[in-house]
């Protein structure tokens, strides 16, 4: 554990210091939000939410970017050339695992190249899990023809939050 | 060696500016971090510009690629001229650009998923705090908080990793068996696959995966608490053995840490000082006797 003196110097110190406090105060804010996910239904929820861009408002979505979670929940995707449940011409046959923000797939520069460099219409589907809760979304990446894409988000989804 | 070797051991390299010094490596460790990647943000500067995508759930300006562009320039030039202005407001100015900047790759539809800004913003956000802070007369005072909050802000991010890996699906390595073990092109996952049957592969990844899992709790519970520099010691390990043993691209992501990391080795030596009453610590942070 820390040196007795090294605690005191930093705790009794009569240099007040309010950017000092008010950063430990974010993190153990940011601490107990984490600490509290497994046990607290909402908080997981929350980040089910963030991970697949279904958070009600884009404001709430933002505020949380300061949470850290890196490899975070059992987040899987798969990508489509068809509409779900029309032919199964699966571009991707298996669910893969993405490390966190399965809609990086979508989004982020490695999941354009892949699968939307052709001008053609892609389904994706996500599905994350953590500790018995599921959120799954479906996404239809429609291309547009003076180039790149408009993201629709299809109503059916499938959850268990 | 007596005590008064010591205390002139120790005051030699107190003679430094050791806030100064964390301040510009934890901004070299910054650009090291945005930088690493580089080739890959040229080829994605140029993707997202011919593959737009159209998301209501962004802001039209959060889409644009302009913005990435700009935040992403903009946080390396204002990290560049904080690692070498001695022109304390324009430090200042510089930090909150860098931070600034970050932010708004945090929450751009093109990067928002890239931990790189995410480690990159809490580094940022010590330096903010930093760089307002160097006119203080007591630098000891100072070196010892900033390292404090150096490993505060890790224990976080390890945390942050942890907790959310406490889940089945990770403690039975079925993630990561398929995110590394099936087909990461990486020297470990190279060499196991080649040495190993895939029966055998799933069990290696699920007790690679247990000690992730416990390795990260363990830190992100425990790593604030150790004194400065054993804190230091075993965050550059760890982060660096993530590093190793995961794949390079996380060294724009570890980077900045094992910059921020480096910080509790900056903090004086306490110990034999605190034991003579006589010898005192300067306002300057030099030792006098």
């Amino acid at each position: 554990m820390a040196d007795s003196s090294e605690v005191s110097i930093i705790r009794e110190s009569t240099e007040r210091d309010f950017g000092f406090h008010a950063i430990i105060a974010f993190v153990l804010l940011i601490t107990t939000w984490l600490l509290l996910m497994p046990w607290f239904p909402g908080i997981a929820r929350q980040t089910l939410q963030r991970f697949h861009l279904r958070t009600p408002s884009f404001a709430v979505w933002a505020v949380q970017f300061p949470v850290p979670s890196m490899y975070n929940f059992a987040n899987q995707y798969k990508v489509e050339e068809f509409p779900p449940g029309f032919v199964m011409m699966v571009f991707d046959e298996n669910w893969r695992y993405a490390n966190h923000f399965p809609a990086r797939v979508i989004t982020f520069f490695a999941g354009r190249h892949d699968y939307l460099s052709t001008q053609t219409d892609r389904w994706f589907t996500l599905k994350s899990s953590y500790r018995g809760q599921t959120l799954e979304s479906r996404f239809h990446l429609e291309a547009q023809t003076e180039g790149g894409y408009r993201l629709i988000r299809i109503d059916d989804v499938e959850d268990s939050l | 060696m007596n005590d008064a070797d010591t205390v002139n051991a120790a005051s030699i390299p107190l003679a430094l500016n050791r806030p100064l010094a964390a301040y510009r490596i934890v901004q070299a460790a910054i650009l090291v971090t945005l930088l690493w990647k580089w080739e890959f943000f040229l080829r994605a500067n140029s993707l997202y510009a011919e593959i737009p995508i159209e998301d209501p759930f962004f802001p039209d300006w959060l889409e644009s690629v302009w913005t990435v562009r700009l935040a992403f320039w903009g946080s390396v030039l204002a990290t560049g001229i904080g690692l070498v202005t001695s022109y304390v407001p324009l430090r200042k100015t510089s930090s909150w650009f860098a931070i600034g900047s970050m932010s708004v790759l945090c929450i751009h539809q093109a990067s928002y998923n890239d931990m790189t800004f995410i480690t990159a913003w809490w580094c940022c956000l010590w330096s903010v705090w930093l760089a307002h802070r160097f006119d203080t007369k007591n630098r000891e005072l100072l070196i010892r908080r900033a390292a404090f909050l150096s490993r505060l802000i890790i224990s976080v991010i390890l945390l942050g990793g942890a907790a959310g890996k406490w889940t089945p699906e990770y403690w039975s390595g079925e993630v990561l068996y398929d995110i590394y073990f099936i087909d990461r092109d990486f020297w470990l996952f190279n060499y196991l696959r080649d040495t190993y049957e895939p029966e055998s592969l799933q069990d290696i990844a699920k007790w690679y995966s247990r000690q992730v899992v416990v390795v990260e709790t363990i830190s992100g519970i425990g790593l604030w608490a150790l004194p400065a520099r054993w804190a230091a010691l075993a965050a550059v390990l760890l982060l660096t053995g993530i590093v190793v043993l995961s794949n390079k691209y996380l060294v724009s992501v570890m980077a900045c840490l094992i910059g921020l990391a480096c910080i509790g080795f900056l903090v004086p030596r306490r110990s034999r000082i605190a034991k003579h009453p006589r010898q005192q610590t300067s306002t300057t942070g030099n030792l006098t006797v």
